[in-house]
């Protein structure tokens, strides 16, 4: 094969215009191919990790009372909600209570935006594991005007009871057969979760009304109930809030046994054990009882959800106690509530993980880490759920010094 | 042309020099105009002894002391702000406190509302053994740890078990008998926080175990963000209290 001549550059100056041109040209290609590969190069990202529903798996459990508290709505990947839920079955929990904001479902008046609920529901079914649904924090469009004075997304002003009462209808009808147990508001008897307004059980049974009628009328057999009240000693005129058992009383003074057919309520043991007994003016597990007592007290047999309950064992929380101790409350009052209320239909524990950590004391309620490392009491909790626990004592008695 | 060369370079001297200067005029006049008042506004949590605490409505303990001493070494007026933990990183956010000394860590997810000093103490989970050959957690195998049950030294000891050959985990009520238990011979070792460890030496000084450090979590100083200065300022000066002792003869007094 004969190569073509070289050009003579030193003495042709058509040559010479003619080398420049094949440089810009060579250049260009050059370049243009290093765009390309950049561009290639852009589009070899990992893929996300790949979601697939498993076989379809079931919840064994020795303590079919126990529930746990997620935190899922605010998960941003897929897998984070099935491995959370994953935890939960394999905890041997066959019940789980999510919040379903009314802000993210309904963003606005005409738009549902049901993606982030479905999969929860879809990964929750595929686990076995059952929904009990709370609802609650008002879309700013169906908050009062905000340019006349700042709200907060707890303020659900009267108007805007029957929107509220619809999106609920819709909820359960979307989810009928999936999830028929709703919790209606969360803690009305705090100022801050009724939207900085002086607390109203009057005005909570109002706005339960209107949910009760829409929901019976769309899922009649859903289960509406009533909301769980914090636990305090708040007296009467407190801006903080009231306390739980008046503002209980007050409910059905104000119509809850005619808007509901259950009672969620949220009992926390703080520093105390479990089997301590109650009283007005103490704030403990059994505190429940009291509650209890009210609900027949107006002739309400209804069934109860102790929706939320547990220790903290916060260093840096006046009322938090040991880590052994928190453990060891944790299994008794579960097992008080096994054998001692067969009024509640359910126990559970506050919170099986957040999606970030808090950076203080709520951190120290958890199961799981928010990188997915069980706990301790997550061991704990499982082995007495599964049936593994045969060692009557958690620790070793002190050594000898003798 | 020589001349020129060496007025050039006189001349680029001076200005060099004079830049120098006006920059460290420039930052020690910056650290007091930075702050609102004539104070540096601490914020403190006066729960957790021996780091912070009030004794006869005095706030005392060795972060207190720290401070006073930090103060002193930059010249600083000091306002006390007492808070609650969960408080701590709302009153800076709020401008109320221009720094926190409170047993806080580095939060990665704050780092927009805080600026982070070199660590002055390290609250991690520390080895205890009586036998100075049982330094390390790998070395675990077929030996008895104790630990506090639940506690941070539980997982950690769960997550070495999936990592050696078996040890035998002998779990306690609370720290301090976890190391009962070594310094009595009934363990080989015990894993429990620096702060429980140095709180129960104090109770039992004549006990010398070896102590080797497994997790770290340091305690750092949070400073406002605007208070850039102030934050290299106190930067410096834990530099300066760690090489001439003063830190370890402040850790000596409340902890060792």
């Amino acid at each position: 094969m004969q190569l073509p001549p070289r050009p003579d550059l030193r003495h042709d100056a058509d040559s010479s215009t003619s080398a420049r041109a094949n440089v810009r040209e060579v250049l260009a290609t050059t370049v243009l191919r290093a765009i390309v590969i950049i561009f290639l190069c852009t589009l070899i990202v990992p893929s996300p990790p790949l979601v697939s529903l498993t076989a379809q798996q079931h919840v064994q459990t020795e303590l079919p009372h126990l529930c746990v508290h997620t935190r899922l709505m605010e998960e941003v990947d897929e897998w984070k909600i099935q491995r959370t839920l994953e935890l939960v079955r394999e905890l041997g929990a066959p019940t789980i209570v999510e919040f379903f904001p009314w802000a993210y479902l309904q963003p606005e008046r005409d738009r549902y935006d049901w993606a982030s609920a479905d999969r929860i529901v879809r990964h929750a079914q595929n686990q076995g594991i059952r929904i009990i649904a709370r609802m609650g924090l008002v879309p700013q469009w169906a908050r009062p005007n905000e340019e006349t004075r700042q709200t907060t997304l707890n303020e659900l002003p009267r108007e805007s009871y029957d929107e509220f009462a619809d999106f609920v209808a819709r909820f359960a009808e979307r989810y009928q057969g999936s999830i028929d147990h709703l919790v209606i508001w969360n803690e009305p008897n705090l100022s801050f979760e009724w939207g900085f307004r002086p607390v109203s059980a009057e005005e909570y049974v109002a706005m339960l009304r209107e949910v009760y009628a829409a929901v019976k009328a769309a899922v009649p057999n859903t289960m509406v109930l009533g909301a769980p009240l914090a636990p305090t000693l708040e007296p009467v005129g407190s801006a903080a809030g009231l306390n739980d058992l008046l503002y209980f009383e007050d409910m059905y003074e104000a119509g809850l046994a005619d808007v509901s057919d259950g009672i969620a309520m949220h009992t926390y043991g703080f520093t105390s054990a479990p089997e301590v007994v109650p009283s007005a003016n103490r704030l403990n597990y059994r505190r429940a009882e009291l509650l209890r007592d009210i609900m027949l007290r107006y002739d309400d047999p209804s069934p109860v959800y102790v929706t939320e309950t547990g220790w903290n064992d916060s260093p840096r929380w006046s009322m938090a106690v040991a880590p052994s101790r928190r453990i060891a409350y944790t299994l008794a009052a579960l097992d008080y509530g096994e054998n001692q209320w067969d009024w509640a239909e359910v126990v559970c524990i506050w919170v099986m993980r957040f999606p970030s950590p808090t950076g203080t004391y709520p951190d120290h309620f958890t199961l799981v880490t928010p990188d997915f490392v069980t706990s301790p009491i997550y061991h704990a909790l499982q082995a007495a759920a599964r049936g593994w626990a045969d060692e009557e004592t958690l620790w070793l008695p002190p050594p000898d010094s003798n | 042309m020589a001349a020129a060369a060496r007025l050039k370079l006189t001349i680029l001297l001076i200005g060099c020099a004079v830049a120098g200067l006006s920059w460290v005029v420039g930052q020690w006049r910056a650290l007091r105009p930075a702050l609102p008042s004539e104070f540096v506004r601490i914020g403190v949590d006066p729960s957790l002894p021996p780091f912070a605490f009030y004794e006869n409505e005095t706030l005392v303990g060795f972060e207190i002391d720290l401070a006073y001493t930090l103060a002193a070494d930059i010249a600083l007026d000091i306002q006390w702000v007492a808070l609650g933990f969960d408080g701590l990183y709302d009153a800076l956010r709020a401008d109320r406190v221009d720094l926190i000394i409170a047993a806080v860590s580095p939060d990665p997810l704050r780092r927009s509302d805080a600026l982070y000093s070199r660590p002055y103490y390290d609250a991690g989970l520390v080895l205890v053994s009586a036998n100075a050959e049982l330094v390390d957690m790998s070395n675990l195998a077929g030996r008895k740890l104790a630990y506090a049950y639940g506690s941070a030294a539980h997982s950690e000891a769960n997550r070495w078990l999936r990592r050696i050959s078996p040890f035998y985990t002998h779990p306690y009520e609370i720290p301090s008998i976890a190391l009962d238990a070594v310094r009595l011979g009934a363990v080989d070792a015990a894993l429990v926080s620096a702060t429980d460890m140095q709180l129960y030496r104090r109770n039992h000084p004549a006990w010398m175990p070896a102590t080797t450090s497994v997790t770290h979590q340091p305690f750092v100083i949070a400073v406002n963000p605007r208070l850039g200065v102030l934050a290299e300022a106190l930067d410096r000066s834990l530099d300066r209290l760690e090489a001439d002792g003063t830190l370890a003869a402040l850790l000596r007094r409340w902890l060792y």
